[in-house]
């Protein structure tokens, strides 16, 4: 027993340094997000300084003392002041917090037009996929071969091979520089994996099912809505999970069809961004970057099971 | 809603009702058909086309493959550095994470294991530019964190060292601090950069992957193996590999995909420079259609990326077999 606890400290320490370096990258960056550019040039490790005077002056103001503070206004280049504990740990709150600031001030249309693109684009692929999966998957039509095999084969096509004729022919649609130049490619090409993972759950599904509610006279509506639909909840989480995870970090495809960079959704946006007057304001390039990951972060949370599950199902194929 | 009497031999049922199909898969077998077809079949008529945007084309045949397989000095130096990309971005994507899910799984607690795979998948929901603009401006920049960690390292003002009657410019010329440099920018070190971003390679997908395949060992073949005194290391190469081999194909498979065809990291951390150093073949194609407006040459550089991810994969397919494979043919 001695020796499986002594060996279980070991690979607990062998895990730990690899998680500590798989996150190191990310924890400079939140704590650089936190410093200003001539405290990063002075020492690249290091605390926050205007949060740790903020908890000074915090725990001035909360014992009530009153002692006087120097703060400096970094929104109104460090202009220095003397000032009560309370005003200094508001000053200094702010002065930390204003990468992000400036950060959220960029990022908030690309957030909005991300969302709009995310939303419609995961809802379409699972609305898209579920319907054709349905029809292939419970019925034999003349060219019901012929479709799906049609659809299947369209995943041997690399994104490098469609990637510059895709944008002459959105460029002909006129789509440039709208949601849908991002939409309709997104929908047509994600509801072929969500058409594959489907079909493989709707084939497992009993047919006496579909059979008894055809008999009561159920058409194909009753039927996705009645039984298609509330039997393949957790593998829709799946499929959404998977889409909204990929749409999230497509860079490249936004980055070309917005030449007017007005739709550009976070993952562009950011590149954008980090090429733009922001290049060198390191802080409120890393509060960007942390802000970025908020939302996913949250999904990430609250939908770790379908995740997991469509991760290890081999499910990230595409 | 098949009951209905039938009218002439045309409108049967079954003719109403395959009607009714058709007409669901209407929407995304159009869409399909719009957004994947018409542009892979434009991939392939455009390449024989010198054209720019909105302008004129002129039919030149074959001369784009031409060009770019024997003309364009930058075709091969870009294939060799493809080549390196993907070959380095097998080897560890099969290697490391393996390691790790290894580890995770030999953990006695469940707890703990859920909680080290969760771990290791918190750094996907930072978006994929995020993370390489964090590694260009964090890690490779030059006030970055390898450039400030070898700045910790100066032997000429250790005391110690001084006093034991090395000369200053001696200790100087050994001192780490003297190898800072732009990691990205520098041609001798560019390429190297570039594949080591996201070190130490442990991907959250591929630790769950190969957990899972670590999971699907039987416990019959663990018991087995303990039995016959096969624990370890040899275990690890015995039995644990062979049975997670249809993993380690799958993460091969996108491994090789990804390599190949991939040049988003390199847009952002390098522009495919200094030079040429980190240019791929996709990278010079997205070049070609944006920057110089080449569009025919570009479809061109394209199709031949397909034939090479096509023929790689069916090779794959063919000779590299999977575990459920290699049990069958026993």
């Amino acid at each position: 027993m001695k020796k499986s606890k002594f060996r279980d400290f070991i690979l607990h320490l062998v895990i730990m340094c690899f998680a500590a370096m798989t996150l190191m990258p990310f924890s400079f960056a939140l704590n650089n997000s936190f410093r200003s550019n001539a405290e990063l040039y002075r020492s690249f490790f290091g605390f926050p300084r205007e949060m740790r005077q903020a908890a000074h002056a915090g725990w001035a103001m909360i014992r009530g003392s009153d002692l006087q503070f120097a703060v400096e206004d970094w929104d109104n280049e460090g202009e220095e002041s003397v000032v009560s504990a309370s005003t200094a740990f508001h000053q200094h709150v702010r002065n930390f917090t204003r990468g992000y600031r400036l950060a959220w001030d960029v990022l908030r249309d690309y957030m909005i037009n991300t969302l709009i693109v995310v939303s419609v684009t995961a809802s379409g692929v699972v609305l898209m996929g579920s319907i054709t999966a349905y029809i292939l998957s419970r019925y034999r039509f003349p060219g019901s071969r012929f479709f799906y095999y049609m659809i299947i084969s369209t995943m041997m096509f690399p994104a490098v091979l469609t990637l510059v004729p895709s944008f002459m022919l959105v460029r002909e649609l006129g789509l440039l520089n709208t949601y849908w130049a991002m939409l309709f490619p997104y929908i047509a090409g994600g509801q072929v994996f969500a058409m594959f993972i489907f079909k493989g759950f709707f084939d497992g599904l009993p047919e006496e099912l579909f059979e008894s509610a055809r008999i009561d006279g159920a058409g194909h509506v009753q039927l996705y809505l009645n039984i298609v639909v509330p039997l393949s909840k957790p593998i829709i989480s799946v499929v959404l999970i998977m889409n909204v995870f990929a749409t999230w970090n497509n860079f490249l495809w936004p980055f070309v069809v917005n030449t007017e960079g007005e739709y550009h959704v976070i993952a562009s946006g950011l590149y954008v961004m980090a090429t733009s007057h922001f290049a060198q304001n390191f802080s409120t390039l890393f509060a960007a970057y942390m802000v970025s990951s908020i939302p996913l972060l949250i999904l990430f949370t609250y939908a770790t099971k379908p995740f997991i599950q469509g991760v290890t199902s081999g499910a990230f194929k595409a | 809603m098949m009951s209905t009497k039938a009218e002439g031999t045309f409108f049967t049922p079954r003719f109403k009702f395959n009607l009714s199909c058709y007409f669901i898969l209407l929407i995304p077998i159009s869409m399909l058909t719009l957004f994947i077809y018409v542009p892979v079949m434009w991939a392939f008529s455009g390449s024989m086309f010198e054209f720019e945007i909105g302008g004129d084309s002129q039919f030149v045949g074959f001369a784009n493959y031409y060009e770019f397989l024997f003309l364009d000095p930058t075709t091969y130096p870009s294939l060799l550095n493809m080549l390196f990309i993907t070959f380095f971005m097998v080897c560890v994507r099969l290697s490391f994470p393996l390691v790790v899910a290894k580890l995770v799984f030999s953990l006695t607690k469940e707890k703990y294991r859920y909680v080290y795979r969760i771990i290791f998948l918190i750094p996907i929901v930072v978006p994929g530019v995020a993370v390489q603009l964090i590694w260009s401006g964090m890690i490779y920049n030059d006030r970055g964190l390898l450039n400030e960690l070898l700045r910790l390292f100066d032997f000429s003002e250790v005391g110690f060292l001084l006093a034991m009657g090395f000369t200053e410019e001696f200790l100087r010329s050994i001192s780490p601090s003297e190898w800072t440099m732009g990691w990205l920018s520098d041609p001798r070190t560019a390429l190297i950069a570039v594949v080591f971003v996201g070190f130490p390679f442990v991907g959250g997908f591929e630790v769950l992957i190969y957990y899972a395949g670590l999971t699907g060992i039987p416990e019959s073949v663990n018991e087995a193996a303990e039995m016959e005194g096969c624990t370890g290391l040899k275990k690890f190469f015995l039995i644990d590999i062979p049975m997670v081999m249809s993993q380690l194909k799958l993460i091969l498979i996108l491994s090789i995909i990804g390599g190949v065809q991939g040049f988003e990291n390199l847009f952002i951390l390098t522009r495919g420079g200094p030079g040429f150093e980190t240019t791929v073949p996709g990278l010079w194609m997205y070049f070609n259609a944006f920057s110089f407006q080449r569009m025919g040459y570009a479809c061109a550089i394209g199709v031949c990326l397909f034939v090479i991810i096509f023929t790689l994969t069916f090779l794959n397919f063919r000779y590299f077999k999977s575990t459920e494979e290699l049990e069958t043919q026993k």
